[in-house]
């Protein structure tokens, strides 16, 4: 399964120092995320594959793919159960598909 | 009608400027603007052609909290306020504690295309150069304060920080806490903005951008929940930890502090 995270449009953020901060201007809540699972979140344009953010992290961080992909799921579940990351959509269909 | 409108009605306006904010605050009956004049008398100005601010006592029955570019309008308890390009207009304002309610709220949009904004924290001056002490109720900015010489004391509470001249300046505002004091029409460089944790010794601990970036945005005064406002202003405060030194102040509630922070 293949799928295009995105980022929540309803959020305020901008990287720091490599990490990305989250503001959520609806509670004023802040979000900080760490390196990881930063990199998820500047992919998460609805464009970048899973596996091809798996891939990004799979060279940065020197690992099997296998290994990144299992990361990325997980921490999609998290950012997504928080409300950072709206429905991913599989390629060529329309959001929430 | 708008506020445009009503600019060029007969209210004799108020000019004051607040960080070099000018408003023209145009206030129905005397008794409040005795009062507005009295609050605000260290900030009034001779300049016409501030930003028309209408007051009116009766509440707005639809007020909704809105931001749609420079439209933005907000509700608190009884008063509310709308703004656009040309104005804004205070409704509900029945006493002068809404009014600066309201003043504050509004200047914090208007602060923020011009490179400011507002925050909790006291501003002290020595020697020329502003030290902005922050944190939220309770971690010692009035105790700061009040460590500090008389005529020192910018504000105990509310700090208006502005990027002017080519560097960064804390301007005094009518805006204090426990002081309640007039305020001072002044602006001073900033020599370091630190934050407040109460301790058994005095030391100074050097902050990354993140960190400062977390210990600021719970003190800065912002009440919009428009995304554009909200990166405008995390860019304006990335900018601002760039270029004034951020540290982490343990401090032991007596004057001793100062031997750390202007060392």
């Amino acid at each position: 399964m293949n799928l295009f995270p995105e980022r929540n449009p309803k959020l305020a953020w901008r990287e720091i120092d490599g990490e990305a901060v989250i503001i959520s201007p609806e509670d004023s809540h802040v979000h900080e995320l760490n390196e990881t699972a930063s990199i998820i979140w500047t992919n998460a344009d609805g464009k970048h594959s899973v596996d091809e953010i798996a891939g990004v992290i799979a060279a940065r961080y020197e690992v099997e793919l296998p290994e990144a992909t299992a990361d990325v799921d997980e921490l999609i579940e998290v950012l997504s159960a928080k409300g950072l990351l709206v429905a991913s959509k599989r390629a060529g269909a329309p959001a929430g598909a | 009608m708008g506020p445009q409108a009503i600019a060029q009605g007969s209210l004799r306006p108020l000019n004051i400027s607040i960080g070099r904010v000018p408003l023209s605050l145009l206030i129905p009956g005397p008794h409040l603007r005795e009062k507005a004049l009295s609050r605000y008398r260290e900030f009034t100005a001779d300049s016409e052609g501030g930003l028309p601010v209408v007051l009116r006592t009766d509440a707005q029955s639809d007020a909704r909290p809105l931001y749609n570019g420079p439209n933005f309008s907000y509700v608190l308890d009884d008063a509310s306020m709308q703004m656009d390009s040309f104005g804004a207009e205070f409704h509900g304002v029945r006493h002068e504690y809404a009014l600066d309610s309201l003043l504050r709220i509004l200047l914090t949009m208007v602060l923020l295309p011009r490179r400011g904004f507002l925050l909790h924290a006291a501003t002290v001056v020595r020697d020329g150069r502003a030290y902005v002490f922050t944190g939220r109720s309770g971690a010692g900015k009035s105790t700061v304060a009040s460590l500090s010489p008389a005529g020192t004391v910018m504000t105990d509470e509310i700090s208006l920080l502005r990027f002017t001249d080519g560097c960064w300046q804390a301007y005094g505002t009518p805006f204090w806490g426990e002081f309640r004091a007039a305020g001072q029409n002044e602006h001073y460089p900033i020599e370091g903005i630190y934050t407040l944790v109460q301790s058994a010794e005095d030391r100074v601990e050097s902050l990354t951008t993140k960190e400062m970036i977390r210990a600021l945005l719970p003190c800065v005064l912002f009440f919009t929940s428009s995304v554009e406002a909200n990166e405008d202003l995390l860019r304006l405060l990335l900018g601002f930890v760039a270029q004034v030194p951020c540290q982490r102040l343990h401090f032991r509630r007596d004057d001793g502090f100062w031997k750390v922070v202007a060392a």
